[in-house]
């Protein structure tokens, strides 16, 4: 079924545990097809927020609606249309790990067991073994192999690889871009939620940054990487006296200079030439740094 | 033919592939008709969204220096020659603009910084003439 409504659209949600503020007035829109990122700090509202995509809490103020449909009016129909990993996995431990892929594959009209098996492979996982006595990891693996076997056109992933080792996190990326995202190219859509940007980076071409519940920043990922710039310089005698309210953040070290540019990157190191610097460098920062860089201004 | 990404580079991923790519067919890392990796396998490789290879792959065909031939992959074109020589002098143009700027910033002037091209020029020429040498006295 192709629809033009977004994957996802969060429209002025507000939700408050008690008198804790968790999300206040966010709004952000997942087209289909895209890898979208929220990016928070632990307890900056990722996982309240996706609770109310999925129907585990009620929106208190403003709405969602999941391929334009209201996730509590339609439950069953959205939740048909998705695949979820939680932070944290628990299944039946009396069950094997063959026995949970049956029952969860119960769910679902639809199950790809040729993907379950190349995943079972991939991961060496033993069917036998009770989910009870598996690692960390090899839950996360069984939840994935979960997810990605029902081959739903939207895949909701909230901190998905914070605790394990680096190796599970490469493959468990790998697995999303290639088994997942290889079933029908241009139309798998992912929303994630991690603090762990840097593994994410390639993967995720749009995000939000959200502090405190509320949107800090929402960017395009190249955009983001155009825009956001480090720029070094070195003189010969201690830096001159110039104008840099234009930069995010300014580091003097000596006859050196460092400055985040959000933008006006160029006028800056402009300003800078004018200087005669011995050395002037520039690069990009990458989604990590960003994250940093705005939650510390 | 080994691609990196770099983050840092503030170039957009897929137009980074695109120009990695360009560079392997005019460095003869990739040769014509040789078969690119693909998508799904280089996307897994470089950890990178599928539809950035994907985009990156169809500007190659616009391009026309890639072709797919359906059910057997993406394979580099015979004839890009023409392309070939453009997409050399914009790749050196990029260096040459940096060392340029380098130069400013180094203040070296105009006369300076084209007399050491030639300087360098010569000096790798002599080096290269007599690395020939030597491999011919070893085959000898």
């Amino acid at each position: 079924m192709s629809s033009p409504s977004p994957a996802i659209q969060i429209e002025n949600l507000s939700y408050a545990y008690g008198r804790a503020e968790a999300v206040h007035d966010l709004t952000l829109t997942v087209q289909p097809g895209r890898c979208y990122g929220l990016f928070g700090r632990n307890g900056a509202g990722k996982t309240t927020t996706m609770k109310c995509l999925l129907h585990l809490l009620r929106p208190q103020r403003g709405q969602v609606r999941m391929f334009g449909l209201d996730p509590a009016r339609h439950e069953v129909e959205v939740k048909r249309r998705l695949a979820y990993v939680p932070d944290q996995v628990a299944f039946y431990p009396w069950m094997s790990v063959r026995e949970t892929l049956d029952y969860l594959a119960s769910f679902r009209a639809h199950w790809n067991r040729k993907t379950e098996q190349e995943l079972l492979d991939r991961f060496q996982l033993d069917p036998a073994q009770r989910t009870g006595s598996l690692s960390r990891g090899q839950r996360t693996q069984v939840a994935l192999i979960a997810a990605v076997c029902p081959e739903t056109e939207l895949l909701v992933l909230d901190e998905p690889t914070s605790g394990l080792d680096p190796i599970v996190r490469r493959e468990f990326i790998e697995t999303v871009i290639g088994a997942y995202q290889e079933g029908n190219p241009g139309q798998r859509t992912i929303l994630v939620s991690t603090h762990l940007i840097t593994e994410f980076e390639g993967l995720i071409d749009q995000f939000t940054i959200i502090d405190h519940g509320v949107a800090v920043l929402s960017l395009d990922s190249d955009q983001a990487r155009e825009r956001y710039q480090k720029i070094r310089a070195r003189f010969a005698q201690s830096p001159p006296e110039l104008d840099l309210r234009a930069a995010l953040r300014v580091r003097r070290n000596g006859r050196e200079l460092e400055l985040i540019a959000n933008g006006g990157g160029a006028e800056l190191l402009e300003r800078l030439r004018q200087h005669n610097p011995e050395m002037l460098s520039t690069e990009s920062l990458t989604l990590e740094e960003i994250f940093v860089a705005t939650l510390k201004s | 033919m080994i691609l990196q990404i770099n983050f840092k580079s503030g170039m957009p991923i897929y137009l980074q592939v695109v120009d990695q790519i360009k560079v392997a067919a005019a460095s003869g890392a990739l040769r014509p008709g040789e078969v690119l990796p693909s998508i799904r396998p280089l996307a897994e490789e470089l950890r990178v969204n599928r539809n950035t290879i994907a985009k990156a792959y169809s500007e190659l065909e616009s391009l026309g220096v890639i072709e797919t031939l359906p059910g057997r992959g993406c394979f580099l074109k015979e004839n890009h020659t023409a392309l070939r020589k453009e997409v050399r002098r914009k790749l050196l143009t990029v260096e040459i603009d940096q060392a340029i700027v380098q130069a400013h910033h180094l203040q070296v002037r105009r006369d300076e910084f084209l007399a050491l091209i030639h300087e360098r020029m010569d000096a790798l020429d002599r080096k290269r003439r007599t690395h020939e040498h030597h491999q011919e006295d070893d085959q000898s």
